[in-house]
């Protein structure tokens, strides 16, 4: 056990600082906030930075130079994230692309596919997926949005919800159903989706906090070509596990140094409001550090289980319900703190009061998105404690 | 962060875990509440061990946690966790055995040891001939002492704040990886509990608010580990961040502890809440542990002080 990493990593480190002080934008610091604001969720400076990440080889390194990376370790990797996370810089602002879609179509795509995955990891093409339903959330395999199988082409009809980024995407990766006659999981497939398609109707719905990042799509009738089936007809519910598979033991980094963030301003706030010599705020602020100090301790325990050979090491399967409802807690001592103006931004503290309002309401969502808390906890129970299925 | 344990670590992991769970059951807990002697054997086993607290925190930090899994009463804690290591901040070399009571708290298992370390302000007396009285416990596995006002014979050595600060750090940490074995202890059994149940004609850890309990459980626990194991690395690196890393891993171990107790009884039912099963045997232990060398409060305000200077 050591806290450093060792030599592997010192020249990788120097190289992506040095790369990171010369290129980094300054737009990126201020697009961290939680509460920036999204009348322009993917700006021109975003996708500047994405395609020069990837046109220096540090937009995912672990893959190769062709598709923006430089072959990295599992170490190099897990060293880059910290270093992107500790200076807040964000890679991409839409992930679908590059998290998503291209290590999806690198692993089961014809290719053809797999020729997209490029421009998807540059961001030269915007993807949204189109996963979740109005009748399919947590029971993701409930999912209705049919698609008619004929010879040359699939025909879709119905409906997507929460889908990110759909108002600027030129391609969806979208799950439907192509079999309505077997059990759910066994009858879906995944299929890329042109947005210029003619049929596709696409909403922006706002959320609590006012903004619209996300949108219901609707499909009516819409013609998607044979060859845009990715993998096998029926058998898409695999293929859900599409993801940087090396990147998993790391993806926990961002949050926790985000709640890090957090607990620094809330140290500053309890000082501009007064509250620094408080005990019950200081024990407040103390428990929340605790939390956040041995869940970053957890994640590299998790890491290391990761690097002895663990696919899906235990350690992590805490880390998504756990970072997201102690962030949530943060932000909620944060509006405690702000006391009778808290629901309020008036006045000098205007500012100040508005991004942790916002950054309140939007952390409702983080328990929810990407699996809720309560699907995580019995994930956790079952595959980790083994206990029984209900 | 490395966490990779090494081929030695993961051997002496293996290794306490195998001696306590022969040399260290539920029925010689028992035994030994009303007859040390029944620990004897456990010592002789543990003495060969007790050299871990010359070295590493780490090593010794996983071997506190085995030690807390089994709820091991005994001398072994009093001599490798708090004497060694104080002697070695002062740098006095010894071949007894040693005890020590901080600024008036209790001394572990004085009666077990040749040497009570007093520590009075800036001072510890090395007494050899100290009045000595067992005070009752929740914990029968912990023999705590109260130590007479004026301990007769020994040497008197001066100690700085900051050695009492590395010593104070590296005993919390030793003292947290036992709350959290113990913890974890009592997180397996009510895991264990959960399968085998029946009512309702299915087992109990089929329901969801058991499993959702249960996985609360294990982060509470999990997190705790990882946070001891990190404030011993700090402390073996010398990292600018071990005291604040200790105060973390003591909160985060008492919180475990608290949990642990709490929701083991909870899962068990009322069977949990008898005498005759062995739950209460590491609620107490666990309980001692989250009270001894500060309670959650004690460490929060010190994380907080550091935090706001």
């Amino acid at each position: 056990m050591k806290l450093g990493w060792g030599p592997e990593v010192g020249e990788f480190q120097t190289e992506l600082r040095t790369f990171l002080d010369e290129h980094a934008p300054a737009e990126a610091a201020a697009a961290r906030n939680f509460a920036a604001s999204d009348h322009d969720v993917i700006p021109q400076w975003a996708r500047d930075w994405q395609a020069t990440l990837f046109d220096h080889g540090w937009m995912i390194p672990a893959y190769s130079p062709e598709l923006g990376g430089r072959n990295a370790t599992p170490t190099q990797t897990m060293v880059y994230l910290e270093e992107m996370a500790r200076r807040g810089v964000p890679r991409s602002l839409h992930f679908p692309g590059y998290a998503i879609v291209a290590p999806s179509l690198l692993e089961f795509g014809t290719p053809e596919q797999q020729a997209l995955a490029p421009a998807a990891i540059r961001g030269d093409t915007v993807w949204c997926i189109g996963m979740s339903e109005p009748n399919a959330g947590s029971d993701l395999a409930g999912l209705q949005t049919r698609a008619e199988v004929f010879d040359d082409r699939f025909v879709l009809n119905g409906q997507k919800v929460w889908t990110s980024y759909a108002m600027w995407a030129e391609k969806c990766f979208a799950y439907v159903r192509t079999d309505p006659n077997v059990p759910k999981h066994k009858g879906i497939s995944l299929l890329i989706v042109d947005m210029n398609t003619p049929g596709i109707e696409i909403r922006p719905l706002r959320h609590i906090s006012g903004s619209a990042e996300f949108a219901e799509v609707f499909f009516t009738e819409v013609e998607v070509p044979r060859d845009n089936l990715v993998g096998t007809l029926n058998d898409g519910w695999r293929l859900t596990q599409g993801s940087l598979a090396h990147e998993r033991a790391g993806l926990w980094v961002d949050s926790l140094v985000r709640i890090e963030t957090t607990i620094s301003d809330l140290v500053a706030l309890a000082r501009d409001r007064g509250l620094d010599t408080d005990t019950g705020y200081r024990r407040a602020i103390a428990s929340l550090y605790e939390r956040s100090a041995s869940l970053r301790a957890l994640g590299y325990q998790g890491f290391a289980q990761f690097t002895n050979g663990a696919d899906a090491p235990s350690e992590h399967q805490y880390m998504k319900f756990a970072t997201s409802e102690l962030h949530k807690e943060c932000f909620e001592l944060g509006m405690e703190m702000l006391g009778e103006l808290g629901a309020v931004i008036d006045g000098e503290f205007a500012e100040a009061q508005g991004r942790w309002l916002r950054s309140y309401f939007v952390s409702f969502a983080s328990t929810i998105a990407g699996g809720t808390s309560e699907i995580q906890r019995n994930i956790v129970a079952q595959r980790v404690l083994g206990l029984p299925r209900g | 962060m490395d966490f990779t344990l090494t081929e030695e670590q993961e051997l002496l992991v293996e290794t306490a875990a195998r001696l306590l769970r022969d040399e260290c059951s539920p029925s010689m807990l028992r035994a030994h509440m009303d007859n040390p002697g029944a620990a004897a054997p456990l010592w002789a086993q543990l003495e060969a061990f007790t050299e871990l607290g010359d070295g590493p925190c780490t090593d010794l930090a996983l071997f506190c946690e085995q030690l807390g899994y089994v709820a091991a009463p005994g001398p072994f804690f009093a001599d490798a966790a708090l004497y060694r290591p104080l002697r070695q901040v002062l740098g006095i070399h010894d071949e007894r055995t040693g005890t020590v009571a901080d600024s008036g708290v209790y001394a572990p298992d004085a009666d077990q040891v040749d040497v009570i370390a007093v520590i009075r302000d800036h001072e510890v007396m090395f007494a050899t001939d100290a009045s000595t009285r067992l005070v009752p416990t929740a914990d029968s596995t912990r023999r705590l002492f109260a130590i007479g006002r004026e301990p007769k014979a020994g040497d008197t050595v001066a100690i700085a704040d900051d050695q009492l600060r590395e010593w104070r750090s590296r005993a919390w940490v030793a003292a947290a990886a036992d709350a959290v074995g113990t913890a974890r202890r009592m997180l397996d059994m009510s895991v264990a509990y959960a399968k085998e149940r029946i009512q309702f004609g299915v087992p109990i850890g089929s329901f969801q608010a058991i499993q959702h309990k249960l996985a609360d459980l294990a982060l509470t626990v999990e997190r705790a580990t990882s946070a001891v194991r990190y404030a011993a690395l700090t402390i073996d690196e010398r990292d600018a961040d071990r005291f604040r890393a200790a105060h973390v891993a003591k909160a985060a171990a008492n919180a475990a502890a608290h949990q642990a107790g709490k929701d083991g009884v909870q899962v068990h039912g009322g069977i949990g809440y008898t005498w005759e099963h062995d739950l209460h045997l590491f609620i107490r232990r666990a309980e001692g542990s989250a009270h001894w060398m500060g309670t959650v409060n004690a460490h929060h305000d010190a994380i907080a002080d550091i935090l706001f200077a």
